[in-house]
């Protein structure tokens, strides 16, 4: 396919190399004094087992983009879905146990997110399929609805935009070590987004309504429904992203600012685009890009007299970094585009 | 662009020339035909989002307890917020005491700045998501330059206004940099302006929030922001007695307006951007540097939402503190609203003026949340982003039968030019979604 471009394993080694230079010339800038060995001795089981927690979200929304986009619909509100199940899975854990909810209610809470966050998809999907709305405007508009109403129900709910603070999900034993559901979770749904993708016929059909519809069409299939299923799969991904960071990790909702999520839907894009829309490529990005947040809060942990702000800005620059060294990957040809079937 | 009337120097090249009419003149209609459905369709999402919006007050008034609902009943319960008197709070309060109104067009006029910001990104066919950390960044400068050179100035009006030309200077330029990045990074390194822009917005935040706490902070303040401008250096009020508002950013505001619109409309390098933006390629075949193109066009919209920040600080603030209102986010909803026409942007920028002085008079008067607003940006931005949706219900439910008693109006003379207006009119909405979707493409 790609003949002067570098192959994806090149471009994935140079962007992974970028990423780690940036990272240790920005602790290099920081800590001159600091010997790097200090900052490997940070690597340890505990650090990764919280770089997984911090990768829930960007993986997951990253999946999802992945599915909505090779369908041919690019879905950039994957950051208003993660908003809008963080705030659905604690709002209704909150609610139907009167504030402090049991293990059982927490997970009711998780499923309502879910729901949620799929129903929102479903609104997108209905406006770019059927009213072939500009996708990357109703995409806008799908993160602008999150973040005007999330914070708007919050304060209806509970007088301010931030929720009290709930109970998380407990850990279950797996094997010798103690496992978080929402990273359980993570961690299967990675390979089986693989598999989907790349050894059933559904996974065919994805690729092929992306790439070339009209194809898709002829041998039978309704590439409405196909691009409906991959928006739908978006928002279900999106959901338990969402409702695993509210309730995997933090234990509440946080309306103020640009919410919890903080811009993690936007890192998730940036992911899959980094992984060429492979979804072990988008784990790794995602997994690299929650490594620099949880370098950054281990920092501060450590009592480094840095302002959190500025190491907070470097996952972002690494993205804006990564892009542009990785540059243009080759987004589905059918993405963005309209599709009218011939014959009704 | 010297048009085919001009001296013979042009004449030998005829290809290009004729070339360029042809542009001018598909350009010129495109705009012109699209201009009124594009207001229609405003008006529609506007008046579709006050529905959406009344049954999202409805919902919210359910959920939420009060001691006087306006509505209870039996089985279903009661309702806090009545959607009517919601809306009239919100109106009367963006115009009434005139002290809201003073808030209103403070309002207005740094969304004017923000509006236009990305109405001219939109017109070169990119998307500037950014304008939030431009104007972040752009304020930042504005307030240290303005503290930087206050000591070497006169005390008074004159030193005033040198302080206040170098304010909105630096803000511009500050601004205008960080705006030119994602434009750079587009051009050359083919990296997605969407994604760049939404990223450098979070780090203009972070950026401008450590210089403030770690190197600029007054230290007579407990929360993280610079020393204060000194008052002379501050936009004075002429008209309203606010000391949030005046009337000279708002008339300078208005003026920067008619000079966008005339740097669109009139000017070689207003055409470039237009053309580059709707047709790419033959904005390249016209000779038209497109990756020049990109990076200025992205400069002069971080120049713009630069300049806001700056009148937020001269005129608001007069510091730079954080929690800086969302002003860039509410400027894509203006600049959407306003189909991204400089002149649109003037009604779209009092419309959301008002809404948020109005949200502050429904939070105050009746408890029901501000975000309210917030919602309603998102719902606005979503109808508009569906023209067909509006489309399909006029052909089913109005256009479909009284197209002909429509045009009947306009040409009422003979009998055979109300049915070729008729045509006439359908074929040019045919033309204007053609040509839009072939702008939208990217």
């Amino acid at each position: 396919m790609s003949y002067a471009e570098p192959s994806r394993k090149q471009r994935w080694l140079a962007g992974a190399a970028v990423l780690i230079v940036v990272a240790l010339l920005a602790v290099e800038l920081f800590f001159p004094e600091s010997p790097v060995s200090e900052i490997v001795r940070i690597v340890d089981a505990n650090y990764i087992r919280s770089v997984l927690r911090l990768t829930v979200p960007i993986a997951f929304a990253a999946l999802g983009g992945i599915f909505a986009e090779k369908s041919g619909v690019i879905n950039i509100g994957l950051e208003g879905l993660l908003i809008i199940s963080a705030f659905t899975s604690v709002a209704v854990a909150g609610t139907i146990s009167g504030g402090n909810p049991t293990q059982l209610q927490l997970w009711i809470g998780f499923v309502a997110a879910v729901l949620a966050s799929v129903l929102f998809a479903l609104l997108f999907a209905v406006v770019c399929i059927e009213f072939k709305a500009d996708q990357i405007i109703a995409g806008l508009a799908v993160w602008l609805i999150a973040l005007g109403l999330a914070p708007f129900a919050s304060k209806v709910i509970w007088g301010q935009v931030n929720s009290p603070p709930v109970a998380t999900l407990n850990n279950f034993d797996l094997l010798v070590a103690e496992a978080n559901p929402p990273v359980v979770m993570m961690l299967v749904s990675v390979p089986a987004a693989w598999y989907v993708l790349n050894r059933t016929a559904f996974g065919r059909w994805i690729e092929a309504s992306g790439e070339n519809p009209k194809a898709l069409d002829t041998v039978g299939v309704d590439v409405r429904k196909v691009r409906y299923s991959g928006v739908l799969l978006s928002g279900f991904f999106s959901g338990l992203g969402g409702a695993g960071l509210a309730l995997g990790r933090v234990g509440q909702f946080i309306g103020g600012g640009t919410t919890m999520v903080n811009g993690r839907g936007w890192i998730g894009i940036t992911a899959y685009l980094f992984g060429n829309y492979n979804p072990l490529g988008a784990f790794g990005a995602s997994f690299l890009f929650a490594s620099l947040d949880a370098l950054q809060i281990r920092l501060q942990q450590l009592g480094y007299s840095v302002p959190s702000e500025l190491i907070g800005v470097i996952p972002y620059v690494t993205v804006i970094v990564v892009l542009a060294f990785v540059g243009r990957t080759r987004i589905p040809d059918a993405a963005g585009d309209h599709y009218e079937s011939g014959e009704e | 662009m010297s048009d085919s009337s001009g001296d013979g120097r042009d004449a030998p090249d005829d290809g290009s020339e004729s070339w360029q009419t042809r542009a001018d003149r598909a350009l010129a209609r495109l705009v012109d035909a699209s201009a009124a459905e594009r207001i229609l369709i405003s008006f529609a999402a506007l008046a579709l989002s006050v529905v959406v919006g009344a049954f999202i007050i409805l919902v919210s008034g359910w959920v939420a307890t009060c001691q006087s609902p306006f509505f209870a009943l039996g089985g279903v319960g009661s309702f806090c917020y009545d959607p009517v008197s919601v809306y009239r709070v919100m109106l009367v309060g963006a115009a009434w005491p005139p002290y809201n109104f003073a808030i209103t067009l403070k309002e207005t006029t740094l969304l004017l700045f923000t509006g236009l910001s990305v109405a001219v990104a939109f017109r070169a066919g990119m998307f500037n998501i950014g304008t939030q950390g431009q104007l972040v960044l752009g304020a930042l400068g504005t307030a240290m330059s303005v503290l930087w050179v206050a000591p070497f100035v006169p005390v008074g009006v004159l030193g005033g206004l040198v302080l206040i030309a170098v304010g909105l200077l630096v803000g511009a330029l500050v601004g205008g940099l960080w705006g030119a990045i994602p434009g750079a990074l587009k051009a050359y390194a083919d990296a997605n302006e969407v994604i760049t822009t939404i990223m450098l917005n979070f780090v203009a935040s972070g950026v401008a929030f450590t210089l403030v706490s770690e190197v600029f902070k007054d230290p007579q303040s407990q929360t993280v922001q610079t020393r204060s401008i000194p008052g002379f250096a501050q936009l004075q009020a002429v008209f309203f007695d606010s000391t949030v508002f005046s009337m000279l950013a708002l008339v300078g505001a208005l003026a920067l307006v008619a000079g966008i619109y005339w740097m669109l409309n009139g000017t070689s390098f207003g055409y470039d951007l237009r053309t580059s933006g709707v047709q790419p390629e033959a904005a390249e075949y016209g000779g038209v540097d497109s990756k020049r193109m990109m990076v200025s066009s992205m400069g002069v919209s971080g120049a713009l939402a630069g300049l806001g920040g700056a009148v937020y600080v001269l005129m608001v603030a007069s510091r730079w503190q954080t929690g800086i209102p969302s002003l860039g986010f509410d400027g894509i909803t203006v600049s959407i609203l306003a189909g991204n026409n400089p002149l649109g942007v003037v009604p779209a920028a009092l419309l959301f003026g008002a809404l948020k002085t109005g949200s502050l008079a429904i939070e105050f008067q009746l408890a029901v949340p501000k975000q309210l607003v917030g919602v309603l940006r998102g719902l606005i931005i979503l109808f508009i982003a569906m023209p067909e949706f509006f489309r399909m219900v006029g052909a089913r439910f109005r256009f479909g039968d009284e197209r002909p008693t429509v045009a009947t109006d306009g040409a009422g003379e003979t009998t055979v030019g109300v049915d070729e207006t008729a045509t006439g009119a359908g074929e040019t909405t045919d033309g204007t979604t053609a040509g839009d979707e072939g702008g939208d493409e990217r």
